[in-house]
């Protein structure tokens, strides 16, 4: 339903935009940069211009590179890694987290995982049932990628199964490739793609409303882990 | 229109910072600090060259604001293309209209809102309320701020003047439970009682951090998850998005938020950056089926045709009000308005239009230092506009003169200052004269100089002595 | 002749016009006088156009501009011809080398106003990037608090000024918190917003003072001017000293009178 309405004030609204452009005599034309100003440089303690570029240069070289370095990232960001859905389970299990949602595609890598002899009992649902949004522990949902300069997770529409799994759930579990992990902030932003709803997600939800003091765990997960397989 | 009951004294500054708490200011002091030493640690850990970088955002932002009638269109006409609805107010009121207009083809009754000065400015939340429709913010600061019906003192940290015992008290009040003073009960309290808000609301409302033109894509920044849920959990999303928030380029969003939250908060990136370009995906059960963009002017347009235009290039970071020496002893309150500290006392006489004469006193609460634009991830002059802004206030006649209060340095002082600066004869004649000054009683004194006695020991006049000597000096 | 960027090892007697500051003549003869003293022990020949007055910052950070453009023409008047310019003040050189290109943005003569602007210096940044000269002679055994005032942001003045203390035997110059914290002066924002301007400036005080300075210095007596004067009101014990009179003395103490 279009309102007629709608198109003038439209266009009162461009040819006032317009007018105010035109009302200043000086125009700063588009600055040209090369990718090397988009990325941080970790300077080394002594701070030279070679450590920087040292810097640089390696944690963009191999997938090993990429992954150490997210992982670093990811922790200093209070995130957790693992590389074995064993392992996790294990983790998940220790932390009391017994139930929780599972993104169907991924269920059987974890099926086969609680299958194995000695793994502890966790029971996964494979649909989301919003009226019991909180009866979920976790939510294992897929990844679009990773960021290792950041130790940042990406999801979008198209990997994740739902949305509130990802978020409501006090515990998230992203789930990807290590050919999967960017380099960069720049190489990201470069791979958006089409999905009308990418997220980066940067370690568990926080704020530091109250007195400046750091709290996890707000209204998203208070534990970001990424399963790298 | 501006009534004399709008009229604010001249130093209405100085008297709220002079009667605020002590408890107050430490508060918004310490918390300004710390937030100017993260981002001063960071940013010099990660980059060789800070400045260099703050100089390029600012080019890009500028850039985009001298070009955004190429730039707002390319904006909309991506974002149509992926399914958004695109809208334009002139004004609060008819953003307002808009919002109300979605809301009620929804047959909305509650909303949940991320943290948006947009939606400040325009006071949206009062007038949902009017209009029967439940607002709740679900920033954590701002929703204390909602439920003790007060106002945030900082862009970024919207409850930096309160202690942990003033939320307990508030959170009790409202019925969150018994007062408990942790900061970690208090945020879990927050989160059961939003977290029903969420599930239960009809839309979602936020702002936007920044819009590509080239992709159309709604950049948000936070670090709760609160705009992710007003998302994930409503099929309808509206974002009120001022027109200066656009950016040429995906690339160029790069560059920003590489300063962004680095200047505001000392981390790298905040938690989730959100880039939205329409309704859920297909085949997505969570997220909002509608998304609509509305782009408001509310006085922008007015500001870009000026020679302030480049306060338009801010960002939000609240790193000038965490370095500025007056914001730490003033608060954010003192400031009057949605926007405080150096951006505030720029943006808000100017978005005020017609009653700028109500907030002219803001930039003259400054000394000048220029510490914000030191701090500016896009590098904006904020001292030069400051002084711009004097000179405006002085020529159009609009000082903030209330009928009971006349400023220390009364309007038309330097004028007289002028006439004997300009006359050598009376100049020297005023170095020979000015130490009687220091013979008048101090009631008997010219305000000025009363004021300087009450916090300074006079320096001894020595008007003429070194031409004295010079001369002397150069018969020998 | 170039004004800037020249080093030279041992400069030839050069012309200087001195702009003394209105601070200066009502209030502080001594820093003039040193600002005289060393610039000519460092060989230059020093003017003073007898009718100078004020560089115009009071009316322009007042937002008076049409009485600061008619004291700063004056003060062009005064100064006009090719001579460098040199100001022991920050804050009186970045008024015309800054300042004073906003206050003629539409004017016609802004050209003049540039070519002023391009040949003026505040004193330590002639001393060590006009003359070229890094080491101060003389000795001075003293724990220095140096404070950068706020209109040595975007220059080289505090670099330059720091450069020429360090290297003056027996002085240690030690940094103290919040350095970059404004003293609260600002001119006419001193009375306008006197508790404000009163909190900074304590501030200030108690910083400077918790690492036991022997002195406070600075280049602008100002910042001084309001940083002693509060200091005095509160009762707290804070020698200080601009930058002009550390250097002259300490040339008195090498021997080397002017």
């Amino acid at each position: 339903m279009i309102d007629r309405s709608d198109d003038a004030a439209r266009a009162r609204f461009f040819a006032r935009v317009s007018e105010a452009v035109g009302a200043r005599p000086t125009k700063r034309p588009a600055p040209e940069y090369g990718d090397a100003i988009a990325f941080a440089r970790e300077v080394a303690t002594n701070g030279t211009a070679e450590a920087g570029a040292r810097a640089t240069a390696s944690d963009s070289a191999t997938a090993e590179e990429r992954l150490a370095r997210f992982r670093e990232r990811l922790e200093a960001a209070h995130g957790r890694l693992f590389t074995d859905a064993g392992a996790l389970i294990s983790w998940l299990a220790a932390q009391g987290a017994r139930h929780g949602y599972c993104d169907p595609v991924l269920a059987p890598v974890f099926a086969a995982a609680l299958a194995r002899p000695g793994a502890p009992s966790l029971t996964l649902e494979t649909e989301l049932e919003r009226a019991r949004i909180d009866d979920y522990r976790f939510g294992i949902t897929r990844a679009a990628g990773a960021i290792a300069e950041t130790g940042t997770i990406i999801i979008d529409d198209a990997h994740t199964s739902r949305r509130l799994a990802a978020l409501a759930p006090w515990i998230h579990v992203a789930v990807f490739a290590p050919a999967q992990i960017h380099a960069h902030v720049a190489d990201a932003i470069a791979a958006l793609g089409d999905d009308p709803n990418v997220v980066w997600c940067t370690g568990p939800s926080k704020t530091a409303d109250v007195e400046g003091i750091l709290i996890e765990g707000v209204h998203g997960p208070g534990e970001q882990i990424a399963l790298v397989v | 229109m501006s009534t004399n009951a709008d009229r604010h004294p001249p130093d209405a500054v100085d008297r709220f910072a002079a009667a605020q708490g002590d408890d107050r200011r430490a508060a918004v002091r310490l918390g300004s600090k710390a937030g100017h030493e993260k981002r001063t640690e960071i940013l010099f850990r990660d980059y060789a060259d800070p400045d260099e970088l703050r100089r390029l955002a600012g080019a890009i932002k500028q850039h985009a604001l001298d070009h955004l009638d190429v730039y707002l269109p390319r904006a909309e006409a991506q974002l149509r293309a992926h399914g958004a609805q695109v809208h334009f107010a002139a004004d609060a009121v008819e953003a307002r209209d808009h919002v109300l207009a979605i809301l009620r083809a929804r047959g909305a009754l509650g909303v949940v809102k991320s943290k948006s000065m947009v939606t400040e400015e325009i006071e949206l939340g009062p007038f949902l309320a009017r209009h029967g429709i439940e607002s709740i913010e679900t920033d954590l600061g701002e929703f204390i701020v909602q439920i003790d019906d007060d106002h945030p003192s900082h862009i970024v940290k919207p409850i930096i003047h309160k202690n942990r015992r003033e939320i307990a008290n508030s959170l009790e009040r409202h019925g969150l439970g018994p007062y408990d003073d942790t900061p970690e009960v208090i945020t879990r309290r927050a989160r059961a009682f939003l977290r029903n808000k969420y599930l239960s609301a009809d839309a979602g409302i936020t702002g936007a951090n920044f819009v590509s033109a080239e992709s159309g894509r709604l950049v948000l920044v936070t670090n709760e998850g609160n705009s992710r849920f007003c998302l994930a959990a409503t099929g309808c999303h509206i974002a009120l998005v001022g027109i200066e928030k656009i950016v040429p380029r995906d690339r160029d969003l790069g560059v920003l938020l590489n300063v962004l939250a680095r200047s505001a908060t000392g981390q790298q990136l905040s938690v989730y950056t959100e880039f939205l370009r329409g309704p859920r995906a297909p085949g997505q059960v969570d997220g909002p089926e509608e998304m609509h963009v509305i782009f408001l002017d509310n006085g922008r347009t007015g500001v870009l045709a000026s020679e302030y235009r480049e306060i338009l290039r801010c960002i939000r970071c609240g790193a000038c009000l965490n370095v500025c020496p007056v914001y730490r002893q003033a608060s954010g309150h003192a400031y009057r308005g949605v926007y405080s500290g150096p951006v505030g006392a720029v943006l808000s006489p100017l978005l005020a239009g017609s009653d700028f004469a109500t907030l002219s006193d803001l930039p003259k609460a400054s000394s000048l230092c220029g510490a914000c634009n030191e701090v500016c991830p896009v590098d904006i002059p904020i001292p030069d506009l400051l002084l711009r802004l004097r000179d405006r206030a002085q020529r159009a006649g609009t000082t903030s003169v209330s009928a009971d209060a006349t400023p220390t340095v009364p309007p038309g002082a330097m004028t007289a200052w002028a006439e004997v600066a300009t006359r050598p004869w009376a100049w020297k004649g005023a170095l020979a004269t000015g130490g009687l000054m220091n013979h008048l009683p101090q009631a008997l004194r010219p305000k000025p100089l009363r004021v300087w006695g009450q916090n300074h020991v006079q320096a001894p006049w020595r008007g003429g002595a070194f031409r004295k000597w010079l001369a002397q000096r150069r018969r020998a | 002749m170039s004004a800037r960027g020249a080093v030279n090892q041992s400069p030839p007697p050069r012309r200087v016009s001195l702009m003394a500051t209105c601070l200066c003549d009502a209030f502080f003869d001594d820093v003039a006088q040193a600002t005289v003293e060393v610039l000519e022990h460092l060989g230059c020949e020093v003017a003073f156009p007898e009718d100078q007055t004020c560089c115009a910052q009071p009316a322009f950070n007042a937002g008076e501009w049409d009485s600061a453009r008619r004291v700063a023409r004056h003060t062009l008047g005064v100064f006009r011809g090719d001579d460098a310019v040199v100001v022991p003040s920050g804050s009186c050189a970045r008024m015309v080398d800054h300042g004073a290109l906003l206050l003629f943005e539409n004017e016609p003569d802004r050209p003049e106003v540039e070519g002023l602007a391009q040949r003026t210096w505040e004193l330590c940044d002639f001393i060590v990037r006009g003359l070229g000269v890094t080491r101060w002679p003389g000795r001075l055994k003293a724990r220095v608090a140096f404070h950068r005032s706020c209109h040595s942001r975007g220059t080289r003045y505090a670099e330059s000024a720091l450069a020429l203390l360090r290297s003056i035997d027996g002085v240690e110059v030690v940094p103290f918190g919040e350095g970059e914290q404004c003293c609260g002066f600002g001119g006419t924002f001193s009375v306008g917003f006197p508790h404000i301007s009163r909190a900074m400036g304590t501030l200030k005080i108690d910083h400077v003072l918790a690492v036991k300075p022997d002195l406070l210095v600075s280049a602008d007596s100002s910042c001084l001017m309001h940083i002693g004067g509060l200091a005095d009101r509160l009762g707290r014990e804070m020698q200080r000293q601009h930058v002009a009179v550390v250097l002259r003395d300490a040339l008195k103490s090498s021997g080397t009178a002017a």
